[in-house]
């Protein structure tokens, strides 16, 4: 199923319930009876156009969002784009880290296990938090700042001209090593690790890493289809020579 | 895990996606790339590799023999002839399979079935396999955090042979990262804990 803005915003749940952390980091409340995505959106100060992108972009992995979200202003898909990071670091990493707290073994191995599937996962978890660091405080503002100068440069208003030497290429490529990361958890969890006396926490914690997964899969293919290229497009035209 | 790939060179969108439907019905398989005319095709077999190759017969227009000379049809690839009539039998030669488009649904899918049991055992061959003594040396040291070059001096080995080797530890074991290995060599008491943090 393909959303559009005349769907109605409880079918967009009934049709995914993969949606509804996308539609909280949207601040959309439930409640919304019968009312369209168009009227729910209006309602929340949310550009519909660009929220039925983001969510068939999440239904459907060949779904190529590019084009349509080109028009969109970078802005508000770096603001986007943000908030799922808070949503990955302050939201669903803690809860995983809680539930592994909460894994126990029979004596004998106990602290062992717990020791290293911690260690694993602190590591993992440093590794998100730089990364979203790195991106916020370095990547985002760059592409803003390309967007802001391209704003100028076309209402004919003088800017900056962008250092030549920087460039938003060459940094898709940090993304692989997280996701091996979890893949790697979620096998020594499936394959290698002595099960737990409260496999029911398990079972929780590898519903958890899945999710996670498809998630941060989507936040990574909207910042290498639709982020990067719109900001390697402006950059192009930015270091045009003057005509 | 590695996948079985498929290609999909057909026209109608219809019929490519009732294909790509029925294709992931089965785990372990992805359709990695869908084209609609014959050049393309030849570029796309060539990048991607696929392991299957699913042509409709209109594309070729009888030029069967493309199939060998164009693509330069590495021996691995599966080629499949999409057709609405029955072939004659001679073109039969040029492909591993073939798929009437009003075949029942149990026929269709029996045949892709064999397709891809016809390819898993490449794709499976790491699985189920113990670590050789040599690649538990190698998991060792990289659990102790040596760098492809050190392990290679270590043991006698090319820088080469050592990546080779973490290869197929990956294949084997699904794991990639040097913590994810460092947790495996623990766990299976290839290095003790303390030697692991």
């Amino acid at each position: 199923m393909t959303i559009s803005i005349n769907t109605k915003m409880a079918e967009v749940i009934h049709h995914n319930f993969h949606l509804i952390p996308i539609i909280s980091r949207f601040n959309i409340q439930f409640g919304f009876g019968d009312k369209t995505v168009h009227d729910v959106c209006l309602k929340h100060d949310i550009r519909p156009d660009f929220f039925v992108e983001i969510v068939n972009a999440f239904n459907n992995p060949d779904y190529s969002p590019t084009e349509k979200l080109e028009k969109i202003p970078l802005y508000l898909i770096v603001d986007y784009l943000r908030k799922s990071h808070r949503y990955f670091n302050l939201e669903k990493l803690p809860v995983i880290e809680q539930l592994i707290n909460h894994l126990k073994w029979n004596n004998s191995n106990d602290i062992k296990n717990r020791e290293i599937l911690t260690k694993f996962f602190n590591e993992y978890r440093k590794e998100v938090t730089e990364h979203t660091l790195n991106e916020e405080n370095e990547i985002y503002p760059f592409v803003l700042y390309l967007e802001e100068c391209y704003d100028k440069m076309k209402k004919g208003e003088s800017f900056t001209p962008i250092d030549k030497g920087k460039t938003i290429k060459e940094y898709q490529e940090t993304h692989d090593e997280l996701s091996s990361a979890l893949l790697d958890l979620k096998n020594i969890l499936i394959k290698y690790l002595q099960p737990a006396v409260n496999s029911d926490i398990t079972d929780k914690i590898l519903i958890e890493i899945f999710r996670l997964e498809k998630d941060m899969e989507d936040h990574t293919r909207i910042e290498d289809t639709v982020l990067i290229p719109v900001a390697l497009k402006l950059e192009r035209e930015l270091k045009k020579p003057k005509v | 895990m590695n996948k079985v790939t498929f290609i999909i060179a057909e026209k109608s969108y219809i019929i490519r996606n009732g294909l790509i439907n029925i294709i992931n019905g089965f785990p372990e398989t992805a359709v990695i790339k869908e084209v609609s005319d014959l050049q393309l095709l030849s570029e796309t077999v060539n990048k991607y590799k696929p392991d299957i190759v699913i042509v409709n017969s209109g594309l070729l227009k009888g030029k069967y023999e493309s199939i060998h000379g164009i693509f330069q049809r590495p021996k691995h690839v599966k080629y499949v002839i999409l057709k609405e009539n029955e072939p004659e039998h001679s073109e039969m030669d040029y492909f591993d399979e073939m798929i009437l488009i009003n075949e029942p649904k149990d026929k269709i899918i029996q045949k892709i079935q064999n397709l891809i049991s016809s390819k898993l055992p490449e794709k499976h061959k790491f699985e189920n396999n113990e670590l050789t003594v040599r690649e538990k040396d190698v998991i060792r040291l990289v659990a102790l955090g040596k760098t492809n070059k050190e392990i290679a001096d270590l043991l006698f080995i090319s820088t080469h042979t050592a990546i080779t080797h973490r290869k197929n530890i990956t294949g084997k074991l699904g794991i990639k990262t040097v913590s994810g290995l460092t947790v495996y060599a623990i766990l299976n008491n290839i290095i003790s804990i303390e030697e692991g943090v």
